[in-house]
């Protein structure tokens, strides 16, 4: 470091040589042109405030672990489902209570000769009461071609395989060991008629990787679908605490005097209750009207409302009764301290607006706050919301949620512990990662807070 | 001081009567009557209103309910035991004591390992033992209750059999483990997480550094004089404790099949039995609002710098 200073340092002398031994000439007491002072000048770009707190987020190792542990569940929860062929809320039949990595036996026989067809629709791989197929005509694609056909009767317990230009129906009495012992020619064309009904083919069977749930749903779709729903309502929640709380807050902190001596009061009584007992109270008694109104009103707004469920709704209209208190508080302070700040002043002074200095001052400078408060509102919704629905409210079947599934789980504990312990090793996850990320900003946002 | 206390006081009781009124209302937003089965005539309803005051105006039937309160009673249970007075059933069925005891003991666990694992995490900074305790205490305030508590009935319970997995009324020491572990937890790493950022702070003020330089042993520096300091924040968190450790309640003893108030006030709600619900709501919110009076009382007491005529925190 020392060596390469004294290279650069165009004043440095090096103290046992003399003057007589450098090379000077002339030429080295010309004054500098442009462009060699604006060599020698370092050029530092001006940091703004995001950028700098960027960088000290990046620093922190803990953090960048957590955000990317975050993404890797956002992609979990909403790319996960297009990549395995289960739904959430079909139930199949045959594969009921199944451990993980387990096959049901009629998969497994499907499974077995798997490798000697081209595709297949096999009766017990269909969800629900799907099992079966009615006696008409169906069609279905495979690799750009149509093959369309007619049942003349009603068809279960089969499978229906493409092996080169050959469809032919085998029943599962027919299939020994995996091997195919005997099996139906079903003739095809490649037009279908009007009232054919389309087939989703099998190319493989896809093992239950987390195993299924009592009435044979696949439990890694139904947890990636459970912590879509939980994030989801963090998030919501979070946005709802974030726009009551800020604006309560922030008119509070501007107006002063009798009226914020009043809010405050009211946001003293309400910090003081407890809010658990008082959520519980309000899941039970909202429900039922949350429903009736779901029923009743057609507008865009109930409907959409209506798809999210009466449970979910009602903890959106919890947080936005009750937790938006400490956002509130923290606005108003973060306020009432910038309001006498010089900047303030002076630009009351030079006859900006009261609009101007809200925009243009108070905002910008409580915009840090804002970010870690709504940050860490998020995993404190996700958990009282799966507090809830292990407890019965929140979200009802077939949605889950999270904390749903872990109740639903707790029942046959002792049996299928895996049913527990692999959505909420999720959920501890995603808690754990926001909490740290949270943590994390408040760090960079706010640097001043750093012990 | 008095003063303070009559205003607290003064406050406390408008939270309580705001949770009785908001409990009243919704009580009365519900949709039917209580009385209302699939047998019961409109005579019938007529008379059971008219037996329970039901048939008077709102303001009277709120009076009412605030005198009926006040005097103890909390009405009867509508669905689970029919008829019996909700009273008998919080706390002559042994449900209250039960959860109290359970409670009691949790929170002295969270205080009693919370507090040295703080003090030795901050006195040992940067060594592995800070590290692992970080990590531990992180962890322990992101994992809910609920996962925590079956996680350790599948291990302990289930896969090694060392403890039961039903703690029933809790008769022997060894049902009380799991219900306790789960119940503290999160409040002993929150507490111990507290203690660390406290005790820090504290070994670097002034008088720390002039113990040092009079020559005062570093056991008896951390013991009396940073940890005495450190530990008036703690004594703040020990009202929200509360609140956590009852909410905390329902779900281990739903997990653990511990018949307390709890796992009843959780069944209620599934069974929709308004008067329990309601009752139990303002009791056990009466608790907390008192624990907090109590806690913020002796926080004033504990540390005489904070000025007793402010209601500001």
């Amino acid at each position: 470091m020392k060596q390469a200073f004294k290279k650069l340092s165009p004043f440095h002398v090096d103290p046992d040589k003399v003057w007589a031994d450098y090379d000077l000439t002339a030429l080295d007491f010309e004054p500098a042109t442009v462009s060699e002072r604006e060599d020698m000048v370092e050029e530092r770009k001006s940091v703004s405030y995001w950028s700098d707190a960027a960088r000290r987020f990046k620093r922190n190792t803990v953090s960048m672990v957590a955000l990317f542990v975050f993404i890797v569940m956002l992609l979990f929860a909403f790319l996960g489902p297009a990549l395995i062929p289960y739904d959430y809320s079909k139930q199949y039949r045959s594969a009921q209570k199944l451990g993980p990595g387990e096959f049901s036996q009629q998969e497994a026989l499907v499974k077995s000769i798997e490798d000697d067809v081209d595709c297949m629709y096999a009766t017990a791989l269909q969800p629900g009461s799907m099992t079966a197929l009615d006696a008409r005509d169906y069609y279905f694609k495979f690799k750009g071609d149509t093959y369309a056909f007619t049942l003349d009767e009603k068809l279960a317990d089969a499978v229906i395989i493409l092996q080169g230009d050959k469809l032919s129906i085998v029943k599962e009495s027919q299939i020994n060991n995996g091997t195919i012992t005997g099996s139906t020619p079903l003739s095809y064309t490649s037009e279908p008629s009007d009232s054919a009904k389309e087939l989703d083919v099998v190319k493989s069977v896809f093992p239950h990787m987390v195993g299924t749930d009592s009435q044979g749903r696949d439990l890694l779709a139904r947890t990636m679908y459970g912590a879509r729903v939980s994030l989801i309502v963090g998030i919501i929640a979070a946005f709802i605490v974030l726009i009551i709380g800020s604006l309560y807050g922030s008119i509070s902190g501007l107006c002063g005097g009798a009226v914020d001596f009043v809010m405050m009061r009211f946001v003293d009584l309400i910090y003081s209750v407890p809010e658990v007992l008082i959520v519980l109270l309000l899941q039970v008694v909202l429900k039922d009207p949350l429903q009736a109104w779901f029923d009743s009103s057609d507008t865009w707004f109930a409907n959409a409302l209506s798809t999210l469920g009466a449970g979910i709704v009602s903890i959106f209209i919890t947080f936005g009764l009750l937790y938006w208190i400490s956002m509130s508080r923290v606005v108003r302070g973060q306020v009432l301290m910038l309001k006498k700040q010089e900047f303030v002043t002076a630009a009351t002074a030079l006859g900006a607006s009261n609009g101007r200095i809200i925009k243009r001052h108070l905002l910008p400078n409580c915009v840090g706050q804002l970010v870690i408060m709504t940050c860490l509102q998020i995993p404190s919704a996700i958990f009282l919301e799966s507090f809830l629905s292990f407890l019965g409210l929140g979200v009802s079947a077939p949605m889950a949620s999270l904390g749903s599934l872990c109740s639903d789980a707790l029942g046959t504990l002792t049996i299928f512990p895996y049913r527990l312990l692999f959505p909420g090793a999720i959920l501890t996850i995603i808690l754990l990662s926001l909490n740290l990320v949270g943590d994390g900003l408040r760090d960079a946002l706010d640097p001043r807070l750093k012990k | 001081m008095l003063i303070y206390i009559c205003k607290r006081l003064v406050a406390a009781i408008a939270t309580v009567i705001l949770i009785m009124a908001v409990t009243f209302f919704l009580m009365n937003t519900i949709p039917g009557s209580p009385f209302l089965t699939e047998k019961s005539t409109p005579q019938q309803i007529e008379l059971a209103n008219q037996k329970y005051g039901l048939d008077k105006p709102l303001i009277v039937q709120f009076k009412n309910y605030l005198v009926n309160y006040a005097h103890g009673d909390l009405g009867v249970s509508l669905k689970m035991q029919e008829g019996t007075p909700v009273k008998t059933i919080l706390f002559h069925q042994g449900k209250f004591q039960l959860s109290v005891r359970l409670g009691i003991i949790a929170i002295l666990v969270a205080i009693a390992f919370g507090i040295p694992l703080g003090c030795i995490s901050a006195y040992k900074r940067g060594s592995w033992l800070d590290g692992f305790l970080r990590v531990l205490t992180t962890f322990g305030i992101a994992i809910p209750v609920f996962v925590l508590a079956a996680t350790l009935l599948v291990f302990f319970g289930v896969k090694l059999g060392w403890l039961p997995t039903l703690s029933g009324s809790l008769t022997s020491w060894k049902a009380y483990i799991m219900p306790i572990i789960s119940l503290s937890f999160y409040d002993l790493c929150y507490i111990a997480k507290l203690t660390r950022t406290t005790m820090l702070d504290a070994i670097n003020q002034d008088y720390i550094r002039t113990a040092r330089a009079k020559g005062v042993k570093n056991r008896v520096i951390i013991l009396k004089h940073a940890l005495r300091n450190s530990l008036i924040p703690v004594i703040t968190v020990l009202g929200p404790m509360i609140a956590f450790i009852i909410a905390g309640a329902f779900v281990v003893e739903t997990t653990f099949s511990i018949p307390g108030i709890g796992k009843y006030f959780v069944e209620s709600i599934i069974n929709r039995d308004y008067t329990i619900i309601m009752a139990t709501t303002v009791i056990l919110s009466i608790v907390v609002i008192m624990m907090n009076l109590v806690v913020d009382i002796a926080y004033k007491i504990v540390d005489p710098r904070i000025t007793l005529s402010s209601s500001d925190e």
